[in-house]
């Protein structure tokens, strides 16, 4: 079976909502939508407090090349438009909007299905555009200009990411099964900009045989191959998933596009589906809620907007061991600061743990064990990267390969002396871009 | 719902259950078939040099970490290991007085000087054996001859041929070799018993096959070529592999993840080094066995051969940056 | 029997030590640089910590530029006013009256003071805990309060209270090594002087944001810029500014300031006040 060549970890899978079929979760009391839910400029808000918008409005326009749509998941009043909690760490502007209970899109949205073949290129990539898609995955990175790759890079393989590599998370792995007409037809569309002449395949962990079989039985017919993969951690990263499918090697500073590849998430697919077909901007995505310490685990489809403190309530509760919330996955998630949080296009999860290792958790030394070293996809030596990071020679650590790490979290996984690995490299980042920023000011 | 409750910290919210504890005491685990066979072979005082040696190596650390003003992590392991490891390189007969010199040195020159766990240059047993050796010659080099009451004494088999020549070797016989029926220190006569611990770290995989294989199969080639030689002058290299502290060496001290470098190559230029050494000792050199010796002057090249990786990672990448 | 082995080793060394010794001279004759004993009197008055805050790495290259190009608006801020004179008096040249200035905290969300965010349990550094989240505290242009800064200053200047970093205004010397260290741009230069007014709220929230997330914000509410006689405050994006230039230190913007905890502060320079009081 087919995986990635350097290092890689298998943390304990804990697919605990594997089989919980997608509950549709009812329009909450009141939506936080924020305008920055992908990489880039935060959206402009259109809608002033008070203004009545339907489901689908456009309340937040693209601000630049690299920014994304924003539209109402319903329809209702603008309650406010000021800073909110932000499931990635910090504050950002959002429109609070207090449903009016009628759920009413705006008309030409959400019509029925026509048949894409009669769109252009330039129509299909206009209406994802419009849509707000965004890479579902965790980046976010606007579709449309992923699906455009600058003249003279030539696509020959696209790859559909159903790894779901990280621990928990069965968002994708739901889809794949309930969703497997959508998930084919978007990356159908998706071939089609490259004018079908790009092999399609759809990489899939081998711990979703149901995945596998429900996606190959649609595909073949469509030539579409369906790559069954070795369950390893960071396999639903970019790099390391174009190497485990097509053998190729993202080299350091190179692009996907470098290596004729083109990656796309299971979600975003769908998503692309809906809005090529049915002209249905991204209001909603599926969220798993699992973790150990939350009463109902659920794979629920939630609208963007929903508050975290909406999702508990309606998934029983939390126990009292809860020290944790995490927005994402276990490895390359972010802690939860606020209840106040919305489910924006980039949430895949929102996991309730009880982190043992917190209260006690003091770094001790480094026994060179080496295993942070035989772990790391991206062959770098992290124990090095932390060291030098603590020490602040920041000439250093970019000769060490800084720029390369993807922080996908296995070297701290392993780590016997329990040493932030990561987040040192996350702080030696921090503190580059930092003095880069002061040396042009 | 209350947020104050969240706490914050840095992805990955899980951890594997590995820990500088359970990597020590898997190891001391791992010592534990040579430590239960030193104690059949040589009784009673095998067990008392073994606990005399945990107990002031346990308690020197704690001296050491409250010297340093350190919060003290004496019971995660690491002092363990470091006194078996002593008590496994000494013969049974050692006057418990030296025995404590020796926790001392391997804990507070061996391993404090430089910092503590985790910046030692030196295996710390080995500095600690080294030093016992050079200091007290005559106690470290008469080795009590297996269960016997008296405490008869006699030298080992690689120090009967370095003095008197391979046909004083006598009734040696491999098998007992592989038993570890001879003459020597605690745990280096029981080939077997190693060999199974050994086994349990491949399995639990702290340690790699690199390091043994280069240095074991250094040796076997190196004296082989020799008794191929001359038969009459050498001995057989399966002698070697028997015999004297090889197997202990190669697989627990050589193999000890501060003082081995981190690389593949640079672990097979150091396997290499230390088989090397070790076969140009026990040939030719003053002292009839060079395990010591040779895994210590190895580990001094351990900073080298690591920074000769970082080196050419460094051009790598300044190479690509400059391309870019 | 003593002297067999006595005098070979002594002659023997000896030997090699004389050896040595003869090689050396003959090294350091033919390898001598010639060094301007000016640049080595400079580098005697200068301070010798090597803080950077003059622009060069070390005291010695700052002698060595001085020496060389006599730049009269070259300073050194950790010396101040008295080091100039002295630098000038030795190379014979008048040195620039040097601007002495010192770190300031714009920020007084202490612990209490400021609303809190969850708590952080991951490594004490406010690089790292901005990383994670927004920081302990609701306000992200406050200080985060983990002490990123001390480790900067060479001087001692700086230590960590109740959730804020404090200066010493005796310590700091003004040499901005802090200002690059922090992560949200809390710490500002302002130059020294007797009575100083300022701002100490670095915030840009509206007013409604920034008084929800701490008591000592400034709201942006122009009391105090329409209050002031000299015209010395202005609103920048939400945040009153004081001009150092204009602010004569009357006072009257503090008294106007409607915030819980007011957010201007009035900081005297002890050293300067005793030097005032007694000329």
């Amino acid at each position: 079976m087919k995986t990635f060549t350097i290092g890689g970890i298998h943390p304990p899978e804990n697919k605990l909502t594997e089989d919980k079929a997608i509950e549709v979760m009812p329009v909450p009391a009141e939506l936080c939508i924020s305008l920055n839910q992908h990489l880039g400029k935060p959206a402009k808000p259109l809608v002033k407090m008070g203004a009545e918008v339907k489901k689908g409005q456009l309340i937040g326009a693209a601000d630049g090349f690299i920014s994304a749509n924003v539209h109402a998941s319903t329809s209702g009043k603008v309650k406010a438009v000021k800073p909110a909690p932000h499931p990635g760490g910090q504050y950002a502007m959002s429109i609070f909007i207090t449903p009016d209970g009628n759920d009413e899109w705006l008309e030409g949205c959400n019509t029925a299905p026509i048949d894409w073949k009669a769109l252009s290129k330039e129509e299909i990539i206009s209406r994802i555009k419009d849509a707000g898609i965004v890479g579902m995955g965790g980046a976010g990175f606007p579709t449309n200009v992923k699906l455009s790759p600058p003249p003279g890079k030539n696509i020959d393989h696209i790859i559909l990411n159903g790894a779901e590599c990280e621990p928990f998370l069965t968002a994708d792995h739901r889809l794949m099964l309930e969703s497997s007409e959508e998930v084919i037809a978007g990356l159908e569309i998706i071939s089609s900009l490259f004018d079908g002449k790009a092999k399609a395949s759809i990489g899939i962990e081998s711990n979703k045989p149901d995945a596998i079989d429900a996606l190959r039985k649609l595909g073949q017919a469509k030539g579409i191959d369906v790559v069954p993969l070795k369950t390893k951690y960071p396999q639903g990263a970019e790099k390391q998933l174009i190497n485990a499918v097509t053998g190729r090697t993202i080299e350091p500073g190179e692009l996907p596009f470098d290596k004729g590849c083109l990656v796309q998430n299971i979600g975003t697919a769908v998503a692309i589906y809906e809005a090529v077909c049915k002209n249905k901007p991204l209001i909603e995505r599926v969220v798993t809620v699992s973790g150990m310490e939350i009463t109902e685990r659920k794979n629920i489809l939630a609208r963007v907007g929903t508050t975290f403190n909406d999702i508990v309530s309606y998934c029983g509760n939390m126990t009292a061991q809860a020290n944790q919330v995490i927005s994402g996955g276990p490895m390359m998630g972010k802690a939860v600061f606020s209840f106040d949080a919305p489910v924006t296009k980039t949430t895949s999860g929102l996991l309730f743990i009880n982190n043992k290792g917190l209260e006690k958790s003091k770094e001790r030394t480094c026994i060179r064990c080496g295993k942070c070293v035989d772990v790391c996809p991206q062959g770098l030596g992290p124990w090095l990267l932390a060291n030098v990071a603590q020490l602040r020679d920041f000439d250093e650590i970019q000769l060490l390969g800084l720029a390369n790490c993807t922080e996908c979290g296995s070297c701290t996984f392993v780590c016997p002396s329990k040493r932030e690995l990561v987040h040192w490299i996350k702080y030696a980042k921090a503190l580059v871009n930092n003095r880069q920023k002061r040396k042009t000011a | 719902m209350d947020s104050v409750n969240l706490k914050i910290s840095y992805a990955p919210f899980v951890r594997s259950k590995d820990s500088v504890e359970s990597v020590m005491y898997n190891v001391a685990l791992a010592l534990a078939p040579a430590t239960a066979m030193s104690v059949y072979l040589f009784g009673m005082p095998a067990l008392i040099v073994n606990l005399v040696c945990i107990v002031s190596c346990i308690a020197f650390e704690w001296m050491m970490d409250a010297i340093r003003k350190k919060e003290s992590n004496c019971l995660d392991g690491s002092a363990l290991v470091t006194g078996l490891l002593l008590a496994l390189n000494v013969p049974s007969n050692l006057p418990v007085w030296m025995l404590v010199v020796g926790s001392f040195v391997a804990i507070a020159a061996g391993k404090h000087v430089f910092g503590g766990l985790g910046h030692n240059v030196f295996n710390p047993a080995l500095v600690a054996r080294v030093f016992l050796l050079i200091s007290f010659p005559a106690a470290m080099t008469s080795w009590p001859i297996p269960f016997s009451v008296d405490m008869e004494t006699a030298a080992s088999p690689l120090g009967i041929i370095k003095t008197d020549g391979l046909a004083a070797l006598g009734d040696f016989t491999l098998m007992g070799g592989l038993f570890g029926t001879m003459n020597g220190s605690l745990g280096e006569t029981s080939t077997i018993a190693l060999l199974l611990g050994a086994a349990w770290l491949f399995y639990k995989r702290y340690i790699t096959i690199t390091i043994p294989l280069t240095m074991i199969g250094s040796v076997f080639i190196f004296t082989g070529i020799f008794y191929l030689l001359d038969p009459g002058t050498y001995a057989s290299p399966l002698f070697h592999m028997v015999t004297g502290g090889l197997m202990l060496g190669a697989f627990f001290m050589a193999t000890d993840m501060v003082t081995s470098p981190l690389s593949v190559r640079g672990q097979i230029i150091f396997g290499l080094g230390c088989g090397l050494l070790t076969a140009i000792i026990r040939l030719w050199g003053g002292y009839p066995e060079g395990v010591s010796f040779a895994i210590l002057i190895m580990n001094g090249f351990v900073p080298l051969l690591d920074r000769w990786d970082l080196t050419d990672r460094k051009a790598l990448n300044q190479k690509k940056a400059e391309t870019k | 029997m003593i002297s067999e082995a006595f005098i070979p080793a002594v002659t023997s060394l000896g030997a090699v030590a004389l050896t040595l010794g003869v090689i050396i001279h003959f090294v350091s004759q033919k390898f001598h640089v010639e060094e301007d004993p000016m640049v080595t009197i400079i580098n005697g008055i200068l301070p010798g910590v090597n803080c950077g805050a003059c622009g060069y790495p070390s005291c010695n290259q700052f002698a060595e530029v001085l020496v060389e190009t006599k730049d009269s608006s070259m300073s050194c801020p950790v010396g101040g006013a008295d080091l100039a004179t002295k630098l000038g008096d030795t190379l014979g040249i008048a040195m620039a009256e040097p601007k002495p200035q010192i770190a300031v905290l714009l920020c007084q969300g202490s612990n209490g003071v400021a609303r809190q965010t969850a708590e952080y349990l991951g490594i004490q550094d406010c690089w790292a805990a901005t990383q994670a989240y927004v920081g302990p505290k609701v306000c992200k242009y406050s200080c985060v309060g983990l002490g990123s800064c001390i480790a900067y200053c060479d001087f001692g200047a700086m230590k960590l209270e109740n959730g804020l970093v404090v200066i010493d205004k005796d310590l700091c010397t003004g040499c901005e090594a802090c200002i690059s260290a922090c992560p949200t741009g809390v710490l500002t230069m302002q130059p020294k002087k007797t009575e100083r007014y300022f701002i100490a709220c670095n915030s840009h929230d509206k007013g409604a944001a920034a008084k929800k997330a701490c008591d000592a914000a400034c709201i942006a509410c122009q009391k105090c810029v329409k209050v002031c006689p000299e015209e010395a405050i202005k609103i920048d994006n939400f945040l009153a500014v004081i001009d150092q230039e204009k602010c004569n230190a009357c006072g009257k913007c503090i008294e106007v300031c409607p915030t819980k905890i007011n957010c201007i502060r009035l900081e005297h320079d002890l050293k300067a006040v005793k030097q005032k009081q007694a000329s």
